[in-house]
């Protein structure tokens, strides 16, 4: 027991400390300072040792204290008018014993517990005790922690706030319980990273219960959740006997990771199969045209799934919104006014709106794997010229594709603007209606310039390209940065058309000039 | 027509793969490149292909009008693993390969002619790639790489994951192909480089060299290739 215990940790932490390592070595620039033999290097161990147990013991907490702070503390002090006590334990009651079933931890298809079990060939069932009954001990002190601060501040008493780890705890070892003697009983197991129907059904009908119900009015009285409380942690010291007793874990687990994509080669796997399924099989897709127009219609084509149709569908989506708020304006005096103010200030704000809807990343993904993977190990497609080619072809296309959505957000505020009393600047009209356009052809050409320009992927499909990732969550960052700002719709609106303008005209350049060179297979 | 590469090298990190590669390939003949796991045959199909830059060196084409650098249409690449695009049936496939290349492909015939030359059903033509089977996938990667007869033909591995009909009828095919071309076949089969080839060359710590097959039978011949790759081996 004791081996297993020391051997199954510290090859966790070797696992971790080499993926610190790793990413270390993936930072642009900043990356080829560190040597090559960087796992060799023993400061260097030290220094992502002690990084990997900070974040052994931070993690007992980060996560616990978010959920308390969202989840139950700050959703219960939106209901302003119940007795937040109720509340408070309300929502714990409910979303626990949901959460119970949907992470049970024993479950959970982890890397590590591949590698431990299947590859080094430990003792399945010592190795799962001992990780479970480390990962019940963390959430006990975790829960025990956040419960205790935000508890007391909900108002409840010490007692009850020392109530709720052992309630959790005994919620989640009766679920674990459960599952086994399905288990053991008809050969059944939960799959927590793909669930079915019913389980969304239920989690949906908990969901609702928790946060709906208190909204209307119905809170479990204080005392009936705490007693209700009570009942898990029996049923859990109960559970203890079945969990140690149960003589299955080495067939449970080749299922559970059999299912899950934790092995290396099977995630790869994945990522094609996700990305060959959205090929139409109709067959009776044809085109006319001849060469790379040919290529290029055929994809556009067989892909309309995750292009054409889902641009479609987010546009009309765009047009009912647009139509309800017309409607909110010619009726509602109130609304008017303040459509009127928004449009004037909100602009920033349809940022981060066309930045969720575009279809640039799906597009460029797609066309890696089910195109470029491929065809890019053929010289004649690797020619300059036929790159360029290729290049103003797809963007053509991804700007038509993005284009409607944004086009009919366009000349819906500019409508709405009219509706709502208009401005005195006629110019905001205009720049409405082009902005959003604009804005649309900014983030087409963005994605697919540093598609080209960084060509991410390696032959297996992963992304290799750390400076491709740290720009993706760039791009994200800054949108998400702009929902907060306000400035007038007129400048922000000129300063968008001006800076996507000339994004892509620079962004061209530098694909005319780079991409010959770089578009091609990583390593 | 000679392929000649001329002090080509090439290192990842402090790691020499390629040290110092130099080496005249001769039309009309089939080479067999053996080399042990990561002796860097892959890694020299790259180069050669531009798929990596290559650290040093160069490589060219001895016609008869003289030297001239090697074109990127100048080389057939196959891989191990068949690349195709999934998206597209057979037919598009080709079709499309056709309408680019079809200034510098040679004698142009109909679609169907290709299909049989390299036995795929006619039902199986207007397919989505997605479906066809490894083998298949790996028949129509070889026959793009045929139509256009790039002088120069890297085969990585080819027909180690074939069965045992589709891996005659592609040795049947390579054989058929292999006049006025250079063919460089990649193997860790001996005896599939044996029945193939017409030369045997080592790849060995970084260096090309070609194994003289003399008046040796093909059982002396193994033994030597083996000592060979040993020696070397024994040096470090």
């Amino acid at each position: 027991m004791n081996r297993t215990l020391r051997l199954s940790f510290s090859l966790k932490n070797a696992y971790r400390v080499n993926s610190i390592l790793y990413s270390l070595k993936q930072i642009p620039f900043l990356g080829r300072l560190f040597p090559d033999v960087l796992y060799q290097v023993r400061g260097l161990k030290i220094f992502a040792n002690v990084l990997s147990v900070i974040w052994e013991i931070v993690s007992i907490f980060l996560g616990k204290l978010l959920y308390f702070l969202i989840m139950i503390a700050g959703a219960a002090a939106l209901y302003e008018r119940a007795d937040q006590e109720a509340v408070f334990l309300h929502i714990l009651f409910l979303l626990t014993m949901v959460g119970a079933f949907m992470n049970t931890y024993i479950f959970n298809p982890t890397r590590d517990k591949y590698y431990a079990m299947f590859l080094m060939r430990m003792n399945a069932r010592e190795y799962t005790l001992i990780h479970y009954a480390y990962a019940i001990l963390r959430v006990l002190i975790g829960f025990a922690v956040c419960a205790a601060v935000f508890g007391r501040m909900s108002g409840l008493a010490i007692w009850q706030c020392l109530l709720i780890p052992f309630f959790t705890v005994g919620m989640k070892l009766t679920a674990a319980a459960w599952y086994l003697y399905r288990y053991e009983k008809y050969e059944e197991l939960p799959n927590e990273n793909d669930m079915n129907r019913l389980s969304w059904i239920l989690l949906g009908l908990f969901l609702a219960a928790a946060y709906g119900l208190p909204a209307m009015g119905i809170v479990l009285p204080e005392p009936v959740s705490t007693a209700l409380m009570v009942l898990p942690i029996l049923s859990g010291a109960l559970s203890v006997k079945r969990i140690l007793g149960f003589a299955y874990y080495r067939e449970v687990y080749q299922l559970v990771l059999a299912q899950s994509a934790v092995q290396m080669d099977q995630a790869k796997k994945a990522a094609k199969t996700q990305a060959n399924r959205y090929i139409a099989a109709d067959t009776g897709i044809t085109s006319s045209r001849k060469g790379y127009e040919y290529l290029n219609e055929l994809f556009i084509k067989r892909h309309r799934k995750i292009l054409w149709k889902s641009s479609l569908r987010i546009a009309a989506v765009c047009l009912v919104l647009t139509v309800a708020a017309v409607f909110g304006v010619c009726l509602s005096p109130e609304i008017r006014e303040t459509a009127n103010r928004m449009i004037l200030t909100w602009l920033p704000y349809f940022v981060f709106i066309l930045y969720s809807i575009n279809r640039g990343t799906g597009f460029t993904t797609a066309l890696f794997i089910n195109c470029d993977h491929s065809l890019l190990t053929y010289s004649f497609y690797k020619q300059p010229a036929h790159i360029l080619r290729l290049f103003r072809i797809r963007l053509r296309e991804i700007v038509k594709i993005n284009l409607l959505p944004a086009a009919i957000l366009g000349a819906g505020l500019a409508l709405l603007l009219y509706l709502s009393g208009g401005t005195q600047d006629v110019l905001n009209y205009v720049v409405l209606v082009i902005s959003l356009p604009c804005m649309s052809i900014f983030f087409s050409v963005h994605y697919l310039t540093i598609y080209y320009l960084l060509q991410p992927y390696n032959a297996g499909t992963e992304i290799k390209s750390a400076t491709y990732r740290l720009i993706l969550m760039a791009t994200y960052l800054v949108c998400f940065y702009l929902m907060r700002v306000q400035m007038s719709t007129l400048l922000f609106g000129v300063m968008t058309i001006a800076f996507s303008l000339l994004y892509s005209v620079i962004a061209c350049v530098l694909v005319y000039r780079y991409a010959p060179k770089t578009f091609r297979l990583r390593n | 027509m000679r392929f000649v590469i001329d002090h080509l090298a090439k290192r990842f990190g402090g790691k020499e793969v390629l040290k110092d590669i130099s080496f005249g390939f001769e039309s009309g003949k089939i080479y067999g490149l053996l080399g042990r796991n990561g002796a860097g045959k892959t890694t020299l199909f790259n180069c050669l292909n531009r798929d990596i830059r290559m650290d040093a060196g160069a490589f060219f084409l001895e016609t008869e009008q003289g030297r001239r650098d090697v074109r990127p249409e100048d080389i057939g690449y196959v891989l191990s693993a068949p690349t195709v695009p999934e998206f597209l049936t057979a037919r598009e496939f080709l079709k499309f390969f056709i309408d680019i290349n079809e200034k510098t492909i040679p004698d142009l015939r109909p679609l169907d002619e290709y299909f049989e030359l390299v036995s795929i059903e006619p039902e199986d033509r207007d397919k989505l790639l997605k479906d066809y089977s490894h083998g298949m996938k790996n028949k129509m990667q070889m026959l793009v790489n045929l139509i256009a007869k790039p002088p120069v033909l890297l085969l990585d591995e080819p027909l180690t994951s074939l069965d045992v009909v589709v891996a005659e009828e592609m040795k049947q095919l390579l054989r058929g192909q292999k006049e006025g071309r250079i063919i460089l076949f990649s193997t860790h089969i001996m005896d599939l480089a044996l029945d193939l080839c017409d030369e045997i060359v080592l790849l060995n710590h970084g260096i090309l060299e070609e194994i003289d097959k003399a008046n040796l039978d093909s059982q002396e011949f193994k033994q030597r290739i083996i000592a060979a790759l040993r020696e070397e081996d024994d040096h470090e």
